[in-house]
């Protein structure tokens, strides 16, 4: 189960204790008040019991808005991650890859080296080394960094961190 | 019918609040229908839960996540009677995000009864839990003058009254335990006929389906 997940079972089980304790709560009190009659001390039931039922109210409420952020971070990861596999087959279809390119270039993004490439395809290492040298050549990279790099660089679409880098590294600088 | 905002892919996993109480409430009808002595100090407590879970259930059927919510699954019998049919002739009947309109004439009814039962049971019941308890262990002591003040009937309530009363909460304890077994049996059923698992979306614990 996700962070998240248990997240919103401990509040669903949390109001849950909430409401037995409110029901044995006010039930106690209803019994007190037939019993004795209307006091001070039934004032301040009343009030327990108003602030107990608020306090379930307000958590079914919150537990509705983690169940619902939750679902919207769940499609937002299922879109972006069919997104990035539709730009990628794009940009392989724009280099002109060969179908086993395709492939050897997609194990190649997805971390594997090249002897598990062979592995995988059944093919000879040196073959592996072959098409990719073909893939880098086509796409106009210098190697696999710069290839991994060419995906990873439309995902990070917000301002390079390198100014507020260097004034960080400078105020270190100052403090040492 | 194709514009019904009801209809929809299923959900994969119920929420935990509707797992929690669907569970909590099959525990405690099971628990005090076949297991505790009516009466009793634990049988009261039973009950008082029961009613906690029903309420909590009910408040989350207002302002809870919206498959979980009544209006996504409202009453409608004849729906429900035109979805049983479906069955029958083995057209495949469409899929719904929340319960299908059998299944929600079902939750009514078990909810229904279910108040019925614990309104019936409270108005039987002399003291809270806690006190009976007490009470109890008083008697269980050997001092049986307890008894005396915890079964004095209260003036207004005739014996015919606390008599009706106690036969309603019987028959409607007896139904509810007819009910639950429909109820099970309509699960199953609707397994097969609508091929994919609805015991899944209430047990697991995370996502059953992957792509």
């Amino acid at each position: 189960m996700t962070r998240q997940g248990r997240k919103s079972t401990a509040l669903a089980a949390f109001v849950l204790v909430q409401t037995v304790a409110a029901v044995f709560f006010i039930g106690d009190s209803i019994g007190d008040l037939r019993q004795d009659g209307f006091d001070l001390h039934s004032i301040f039931e009343v009030l327990v019991a108003f602030a107990l039922a608020l306090g379930i109210g307000f958590g079914l409420i919150g537990l509705r808005q983690t169940l619902i952020k939750m679902r919207a971070q769940e499609q937002t990861i299922a879109a972006a991650s069919g997104d990035l596999a539709r730009v990628i087959d794009d940009q392989f279809a724009a280099w002109g890859l060969t179908p086993a390119e395709c492939d050897v270039g997609l194990l190649a993004l997805k971390g594997l080296d090249v002897a598990e490439i062979a592995e995988l395809r059944d093919a000879a290492a040196g073959t592996v080394r072959a098409q990719l040298t073909h893939i880098y050549a086509k796409a106009g990279v210098s190697g696999r960094a710069q290839f991994a790099a060419f995906f990873v660089e439309d995902l990070l679409a917000g301002p390079l961190p390198a100014a507020t880098q260097a004034g960080r590294l400078a105020s270190n600088e100052t403090r040492r | 019918m194709a514009q019904d905002p009801n209809l929809g892919p299923p959900v994969a996993l119920w929420d935990p609040l509707v797992r929690i109480s669907h569970w909590g409430l099959a525990i405690v009808v099971i628990a005090n229908a076949l297991i505790t002595r009516g009466g009793s100090a634990l049988h009261v407590g039973i009950g008082w839960a029961a009613l906690a879970l029903l309420i909590l259930r009910i408040g989350w059927g207002l302002v809870g996540v919206p498959e979980a919510r009544f209006s996504a699954f409202p009453l409608d019998p004849r729906a429900a009677l035109a979805h049983l049919r479906s069955l029958l002739t083995g057209a495949a009947p469409p899929h719904y995000r929340s319960h299908n309109p059998a299944g929600a004439v079902m939750a009514y009814a078990l909810w229904g009864t279910l108040a019925l039962v614990i309104a019936t049971g409270l108005t039987m019941t002399t003291a809270s839990p806690l006190k009976l308890a007490r009470q109890e262990a008083i008697v269980a002591s050997g001092d049986w003058s307890a008894l005396v003040t915890a079964d004095q009937p209260a003036e207004d309530t005739g014996l015919i009254n606390r008599k009706l009363v106690r036969g309603v909460h019987n028959v409607a304890a007896n139904l509810m335990l007819v009910l639950a077994a429909l109820h099970v049996g309509g699960v199953l059923v609707e397994s097969r006929a609508m091929r994919r698992n609805l015991v899944a979306p209430m047990v697991a614990g995370h996502r059953g389906q992957r792509e």
